[in-house]
Order: C-alpha cells, then structure tokens, then sequence
C-alpha cells in the first residue's frame, strides 16, 4: 500500500515537472479583447505572427476586461508569469514598472526607431524615469453617441453649451424617451461623466492635480461639478436605476430605440448591430466654462513585456511586431481605431475615425486618460463607488465627499 | 484498540501532513498576515501591529458588509430553517408524488453557487428577466382593469441596481437554495423520532401543535443544532453569489465580508488588510464551530 | 387542514421549480427575440443554438474537462488519504488521538477565506500556482476534514472482533486496512464521493485564487469568462449556466440515494 502511494506521488511530480519543462517553447500571450470585432482582430494578428515565425507557438488567452483588470497581479507575480499582456499607459503601467514587474523594452525601441513615429505624447506615456516599457497600441476618443433618428424626430440640435444639453434632455424626457442611458454597474461609466463635468467645469488642470492629490474633493471646485451633476440629474437626463446593467446592457436600450444619447467610448459602436450603426452619431461633450481649455479623455491601450518572462527573445519580437506599421494599420483600418503611429495614411481611418480625430481630439487641449487610469488604482475604485452613490443618493454628497477624500488623503499619503 | 504509538503514524503521515500544509498553516498564517502590509507582489512584508484593525474599524465598508452579513445570518436562521422544517414534517408521511416534491425543493441544492448566481441574475435583470416580464404583464393587465400603473415602471425595478433591494434580492437567491438542505436534514431527524411518544400523546387528546411542540420538536434538538451552525456557517462564508450577481455593489450596499476580503486581496492588493477581514471573519465563526465542537464532544461522552 | 397544507406544498414545489424551468425556456430562444418581445411571448424560434454556441465558442467543453480533471483525482486522494486517518483514528489509541479528530471537524467548518491568502502564497512559492494539481491538491486536503470525520465515525460501527480476528491471524496493520477496513467502508465512500463530487465540482472561489490562465478553468469559473464574453446575451450565458450544471445533475439523480446519505451522515450521526 504504501509503495503504491510513494510511487504516485513520484510520478505525479515527474509529470508535473515534465509538462513544465515542455512549456518553454511557447510564448504566452494574456489580451483582455473580449469584444466581439476587437478579438478577431486580436486573434488574427497573432496569427499572421505565427505565420511571420513558424518556429514560435503563441498560446492566445483572452479574460474578460473586468476579470483581467483584476487578474494581472496574480499574472505578473506567477512563476512564470505570461510573457506579453494587454494594458493600459500612463499611471496603470507606471505601477508594475515601480514594482519590477514589466521588461525594460528601450532595445526595442530603439532598434525599430519608433521615436520617429510615435508623437511625443506617446512616448512619455511609455516611459518611466527615461526608459520605455510600453507599446501604445491605440486610442480612442470619449464623446456623446447619440441616434440622429431619434433627435430628428424630437427636432433637436446637437447642443454646444450645456444650457443647450439640458435643453434638450427635457425635451426628449417629454417626448416620453430616456434622454441619456448609463449603465454604472462596474462604476466606470459614471467616472466618465465625473471626468468631463470636473474638466468642463474646472478645466483639465484642476482635474489631473485633483487625480494626482494636488487638490481635495471637498474643495469648492469639486462641488461645484456636483452641482452641474445634479441639474442634469433634476432635467431627467438620466436612466432610472443605472447601477442594475452592465455598459452594454445600458446601450441595449440605445440599440432599441429607446434612449437617445450615451457618453461613452468609440467602442460602443462594436455592440451595435451593424444595421443599426448608422443612424447613430457623436458630439463633442458640451462646454460649461468657454474661458477654460479643452480637455478630453482618449485612454491608450498597448502593450508590455514581463519582466520575468520565460521566453524573453520571442516576447521582445512579438512586441515589435505589435508596434509595426502593418499592425497599426489594420487596427486602424479595420477595427476604426486611431492609432498612434505617424507614417499612416490618415485616410485609412474610416469616416466616423476621422471625425473623432478632427472633431474631437484635434480640438482638445488636453488628452486625459479616464479617471481609473489617472489616479491609483485602489483609490479609483473607492471613487466610482462614490459616483454611482451619487447618482443614487444625492443628498449624501457631504458624507460621501468626506469619505472619498479621507481615502485618498490614506493612499497619497502611503505612496511616499 | 491497540496501543502502538508508532503505528498510526505511517497511517496518518500523508492526510495529516497535507491537511497541516493546506489547512493547519494557512490558518495561522492568516493570523499572522493580518499584522503586515504585506501586498502580494514584493517579497517584503512589513509588521504594521495593529494599523489594519484600526483602519479596518474605520473604514465604512467594513460596518456596511458586516451589517449585511448580520442581516443574512438573521433571515438564514429564521425563514429557510422553518420552511425546510415545514417542508419535512408535511413530506414525513406517505405523500403521493413525495419524491417529486422533495425533489423539486432540494434540487438546486446540487447547482453550483455560479449557476444559482447567473440564472437569478437573468431572473432579476431588469429588461429580459423573468420577474419584471411577469410584472410587466400583470401591470399591463392592473392597467386595463382601470388601475392606474404604468407597465414601463416594471421595467424601471432594478432587483440588483438598487441599493435598497441588491441584498435582499441576493440572499432570496441563497435561500432557495438553502430551505432544500434544511428540508433534507429535517427529513432525516425525523425517522429518529420516538413514534410511540406521538401515538400515546394522540390517544391523550393532545391537538397537532401540541404533539408538535412537546414531543417532536424537542426530540429534534439535535439536528436543530446541526442545522443551525451549518446555515450560519454558510451564510458567513458566502462569496459566490455576492461575487457574481452585484460584487457588492451598487456602491458597497450588498457588500459582504467575504467579498470585501476578495475585492482588497485580488484588485487592490492589500493582502495584509484583507487578511484582517479573514481574521474578524474566523473570530465571528469561532462562537459557531465551538458550539458543534461541543455538540460532537457531547456524543463522545456517550 | 391537510389538504391546505398539501396544496401549499405543490404551490411551493411549482415556484421552486420555476426559475430552472423559465431558464431552460430562455436558453432555446434567442437574445434579439427575447430583448424585443420579454418572457412571456410566444417564441419566433426555437433551438439549441445557444448550446452549441456555449459549448463550442464559449469553451464549456473544454471547462467542463478542467472540472473533471480537478475533480477525479481529488476525490480519489481524499477519500483514500481520509480512510487511512479514519483508519488511524478508531485502531489505535494515542494520546493525540481526541485531539486530532476535533482538529478535522474544526476544519470542515472553517470559512475559506481563513486559508485563501497563504494558500495562494504557498502555490506560488512551491511553483504549483496556475496548474490543477494546486486545487487537486488543496481540495484532497482540504475535505480530509469532513471525510474523516464521516469515515471514523462509520468506522466505529465495524465490529473490533473482525480486527482482531485478522490480527490472530498474523495480518499487520496495513494489511488489515487493506482486507477488512477498505471493504467494510465501501458504502460510505459511494455517499461521500456522490457529495464530495458536488461540492468539489462546484468549487468557484479556489478556480479564481489558484487560476490565471483561462485554458485550465473548471466550468464554474469559466462561466464568468463567458458571462465576459457574452455580456448582454443571456440565453446563451443561461444555456453556459445549464450546460455546467448537466454533470451534477447527472450524479445526482442517478445517485440520489447515496448524496442523501451522505449529507445525513456527515450531519446527524456521529
């Protein structure tokens, strides 16, 4: 009996040690693409690659956005972690690069001169301290979608001023619509209006010192965004009960005619059933203060290396096959997504792209990152909490104020 | 019973050795975790004293997830425990179709937390799920008898969004599936019980209540000890549903222990701290396992 | 009084039945019919294409191969690994002998998330993290707790003469675990394994802990992948949700008798 149990147990470990010696070979490669258009585009890319490089196995998971969000430390401190993950730039990246957990990948960057063709805002976001660790991949604008079917039938206008923005979500509220639909259940949605009233009303300077803990959310400025916040609350501008869907079961009622707007992404078009696409449109987040600059959110996702990959050659190729032009084309060309690279022809975007570029982001003074990315990670969570209350209760905003800034006096205070 | 020393040991090697690896060490680890800062990713792990608990008992979420547990343990011991023992004690006699009915109540018992969470939060959804359709219809109907309901606003409830209904919503999911356990246990307490008792408190007159409360229920006592620890036990270690269905929101308002120490372990890497979650979590279970650890020393004694 | 009593219970039994029910209806429909028309309309079509798209396209078969690879195996090593400590615990007298069985009731009852934080180190630090054998090897530990408490309790009923006769006989001890104990307790295991195989099969939390990559996931944990994927479609994440449950289901009615027993037994004796 007992030489039957030794004996399993030491084949189990030899099987064990075998199969992990046998994984080696692979490059494993971590995406959070989970919409639809993206993933093929995703899946696609890494087989051109495998094409590119017979020798090389790419082993492709993809986690859904919200799980990865959650998973990637679990994944960067696995002995051995993936080799090549999706991610966000700027502050989210600057985390793991403090920590030692993402590649220095400057060689790359270097032996492709991609500082040729990546704009310099770009670059800074890729870097930390000097060296790069980071391939932005693409971006997109943040805009109110709204159906031009529905505003036609109404009569409206697409407002410019904010006066003109509750105009018309009074007007569509009695025309028996939901003027704005907003689906707050992973609180994100909600920090995205947060992040355009404060830059609207504040302007984009305020807004980062505020994300960086320069400033304090019980300061005058800050209510004063809530207060903007609320007058679109009291114009029925929003759907009742935003915290019971998803972002895409919030544009579910868009997609069935029954809401007309929706601050959100440029992805929200991948849920759209390609029919419907066309009678949906954006605008420009209305002006509150005209003396104020411009600030808009345009978050970068890209790419990283770990800093403990297993196979670090292939993950460093794999990398700049990612930053290539080609690559960069066919998100732009195919996926509608602006991507950063320089030495494209502009008129590879499709149309709707090309009016982000122009409408959107060529007008801005200030590209922002969304607030989860500007701000600690830890500290963003407690703030869409915050949001979403607010929406729900806005009589606790005192309470709710102190609180969040309690925590984020803890979390700056930690980081020093 | 033989007295060797030595031999229990080769019998005893590899359970207990893995079961003190996996079980024993963690536990005391966790104790000890609780005291750093530790954040899952350095090597490093600095001794803070007491600095989580303190933060812990400041911090709003932590009194708002311990409120909601406290509320789930009150409606677990109360409304599945008397249902299930309803249900046992109206299954007990020869039923026609009993099986099916027993089956009817225990089978979601075999379903997988993540299973019970999606197919309630489909029921629950707010456009397409079950409860606000039937809604829908029924106002629908209200509206064309002359009341005056809208069948829009039966669309508006949000079971899962609102923050005045997420918990309840949530723990009328669990309890679903819990009364089936009850049921069962009851079910099996009740063979135990001294028939002859019954028949000579019958023949006195005794009404059914009476029979009830004076002989079975009493003759119960033991199982109703079981039954008790296993359901607050399982509405403290409740994360699957909370998880899956709200992950505690809208804004922390179905938050509960368990998923609070998930969301500060795994997304905001504060392992230490949330490590001091699993700790008042242990201490609050603590009362509950002495209590059946008593019970089985009890019938040791016996 | 008792026909009230009997009609209630039918009552109850249809309402319990119904969310399983109104979700097997779902999942045959499709999600622009049901978003446009609600529950209660009467089906453009109907089809098992959400089976298909879930078990195919959403990876379910390939969960459901995880849960029984994780499965399996830990039933086996538990239910072996807790006979031999049953075993210990009834044959031979030791000072720790009380203690020990305490030890394993305390455990079954313990909360999870006591153990979750150094669990996840330990898989980490013995490079066992992200593979089954970590949650075969947490699960078999794990339900040593629960099993030997059933089984030493079983155990106790087997009379000592038929040991002792065996020991007359010049049987040592693993022999005699070996001829009598083992087969003696076989009806226990087919109680516990039937339990044991629901609630291992079922685990969700330890998947997320000890899991990262998605190709390893049991079916629970890959339901929140699909739930991902899938986001507002849900007859197919309804048709996901059934899929897995097919395989407890399966063992449960086929076993019925035995997972009773087996919850009845960890429960009232002893």
């Amino acid at each position: 009996m007992r030489r039957i149990v030794f004996a399993s147990i030491a084949t189990l470990v030899a099987v064990t040690l075998a199969w992990g010696a046998a994984q080696s070979g692979v490059l494993r490669y971590n995406s959070y693409m989970m919409d639809p258009v993206p993933r093929e585009l995703d899946a696609k890319i890494v087989a051109l690659f495998m094409e590119r490089y017979p020798d090389i196995r790419v082993e492709h998971s993809s986690v859904a956005h919200e799980d990865f969000k959650q998973a990637i430390r679990t994944y960067l401190v696995a002995s051995p972690p993936p080799d090549v993950l999706t991610w966000f730039a700027g502050e989210r990246m600057r985390f793991f690069t403090r920590t030692g957990l993402i590649a220095n990948i400057t060689n790359v960057w270097q032996g492709s001169d991609w500082e040729d063709v990546y704009p310099v805002g770009f670059q800074s976001m890729s870097q930390d301290a000097g060296a790069y660790y980071f391939v932005p991949q693409s971006y997109y604008w943040w805009a109110v979608y709204y159906r031009t079917d529905i505003y036609d039938e109404v009569g409206l206008e697409v407002p410019e001023t904010w006066d003109a923005f509750l105009d018309n979500c009074r007007a569509l509220d009695a025309a028996g619509y939901i003027p704005v639909a907003i689906g707050s259940r992973y609180g994100w949605p909600a920090a995205g209006w947060f992040d355009y009233l404060n830059m609207r009303v504040n302007g984009p300077e305020f807004h980062i010192r505020l994300l960086d803990g320069l400033e304090s959310y019980e300061s005058e400025e800050v209510r004063n965004t809530f207060a903007h916040w609320k007058q679109a609350m009291d114009a029925g501008c929003f759907i009742d009960n935003p915290a019971s869907y998803d972002w895409q079961d919030a544009a579910e009622f868009m997609i069935q005619g029954e809401a007309a707007m929706y601050l959100m992404g440029q992805f929200i078009l991948d849920v759209f059933p390609a029919d419907a696409r066309d009678s949906v449109d954006f605008f420009r987040f209305p002006i509150i203060d005209p003396d104020l600059p411009v600030g808009e959110d345009a978050p970068t996702d890209g790419y990283f290396v770990s800093a403990n990959a297993a196979n670090m050659e292939n993950a460093k190729l794999f990398i700049e096959f990612l930053g290539s032009r080609e690559v960069n084309e066919m998100w732009a060309r195919e996926a509608g997504r602006l991507v950063p690279r320089t030495d494209l022809d502009p008129n590879i975007y499709p149309p709707a792209t090309r009016k982000g570029l122009e409408e959107i982001l060529r007008r801005a003074d200030y590209v922002a990152q969304f607030y989860d990315r500007d701000t600690p990670e830890e500290l963003a969570g407690r703030g869409m909490d915050a949001f979403v209350e607010f929406m729900a209760n806005p009589g606790a905003l005192d309470r709710i104020l102190a609180d969040l800034q309690r925590e984020a006096e803890r979390v700056f205070a930690a980081r020093q | 019973m033989r007295h060797r020393p030595l031999a229990p040991l080769s019998f005893l090697l590899l359970p207990l050795g893995l079961y003190a690896v996996w079980v024993i060490y963690p536990t005391l680890a966790t104790m000890a975790l609780a005291f750093t800062d530790w954040d899952g990713i350095s090597p490093r792990q600095a001794w803070v004293g007491l600095a989580n608990f303190e933060r812990l008992f400041n911090d709003r979420v932590f009194w708002l997830s311990l409120g909601n547990n406290l509320r789930w343990v009150l409606v677990f011991i109360t409304i599945p425990t008397s249902l299930g023992l309803a249900l046992a004690l109206a299954l007990n006699r020869n039923v026609r179709f009993d099986r099916f009915l027993k089956i009817a109540y225990y089978l979601p018992m075999v379903l997988a937390f993540v299973v019970i969470a999606l197919m309630w939060a489909w029921i629950y959804h707010p456009r397409q799920g079950l409860i606000n359709s039937t809604l829908f219809h029924l106002y629908g109907l209200a509206q064309s008898l002359g009341f005056d309901v809208n069948p829009a606003a039966a669309r508006r409830i949000g079971w899962l969004g609102d923050p005045n209904l997420a918990m309840g919503s949530i723990i009328a999911a669990a309890t679903w599936q819990h009364v089936g356990y009850v049921m069962i246990l009851y079910l099996a307490g009740l063979k135990t019980v001294n028939t002859e008792l019954l028949d000579a408190g019958q023949v006195d007159g005794a009404s059914p209540w009476q029979l009830f409360r004076y002989v079975t229920f009493p003759q119960l006592a033991p199982v109703t000890t079981i039954v008790l620890v296993i359901t607050v036990i399982q509405s403290l270690r409740a994360f699957d549903l909370v998880y899956v269905m709200t992950r505690g929101g809208p804004f922390n308002s179905s938050n509960v222990l368990a998923n609070f120490m998930y969301i500060e372990a795994f997304l905001n890497y504060n392992m230490g701290y949330a490590a001091a979650i699993a700790v008042v979590l242990f201490l609050i279970s603590i009362g509950f396992i002495a209590i059946y650890l008593y019970r089985v020393v009890q019938q040791e004694e016996r | 009084m008792r026909r009230l009593v009997l009609i209630v219970v039918w009552v109850g039994a249809l309402l319990w039945l119904f969310p399983i029910v109104g979700a097997f209806v779902t999942s045959l429909r499709t999600q622009a019919d049901i978003s446009a028309n609600g529950f209660w309309s009467v089906p453009r079509e109907v089809s098992f294409a959400n089976y298909a798209a879930a078990w195919k396209r959403g990876r379910v078969n390939r969960y459901l191969a995880n849960s029984f690879i994780i499965t399996i195996p830990s039933i086996v090593g538990m239910l072996v690994l807790s006979s031999m400590s049953a075993y210990a615990l009834i044959r031979f007298r030791f000072r720790l002998n009380r203690a020990l069985y305490f030890l394993f009731v305390a455990g079954m009852l313990l909360p999870f998330q006591v153990l979750m934080l150094p669990v996840f180190r330990l898989s980490n630090q013995l490079g066992l993290y992200n593979t089954h054998l970590a949650l075969i090897l947490f699960h078999t530990a794990f339900q040593i707790g629960f099993c030997t408490f059933v089984l030493r309790n079983f155990m106790r009923t087997i009379p000592v003469s038929l040991f002792e006769s065996a020991v007359i006989d010049g049987a040592g001890e693993w022999t005699i675990y070996r001829r009598i104990g083992l087969p003696l307790i076989l009806p226990a295991f087919a109680a516990l394994a039937t339990l044991e195989f629901t609630w291992v099969f079922n685990d969700y939390l330890w998947a997320l802990v000890l899991l990262s990559s998605d190709r390893l996931k049991p079916v629970t944990a890959g339901l929140s992948t699909l739930m991902g994927q899938f986001v507002n479609d849900w007859p197919l994440i309804v048709s996901g949700s059934l899929l897995a449950a097919v395989p407890t289901l399966i063992v449960f009615f086929a076993l019925q008798r035995y997972f009773i027993e087996g919850l009845t037994m960890g429960a009232t004796k002893g």
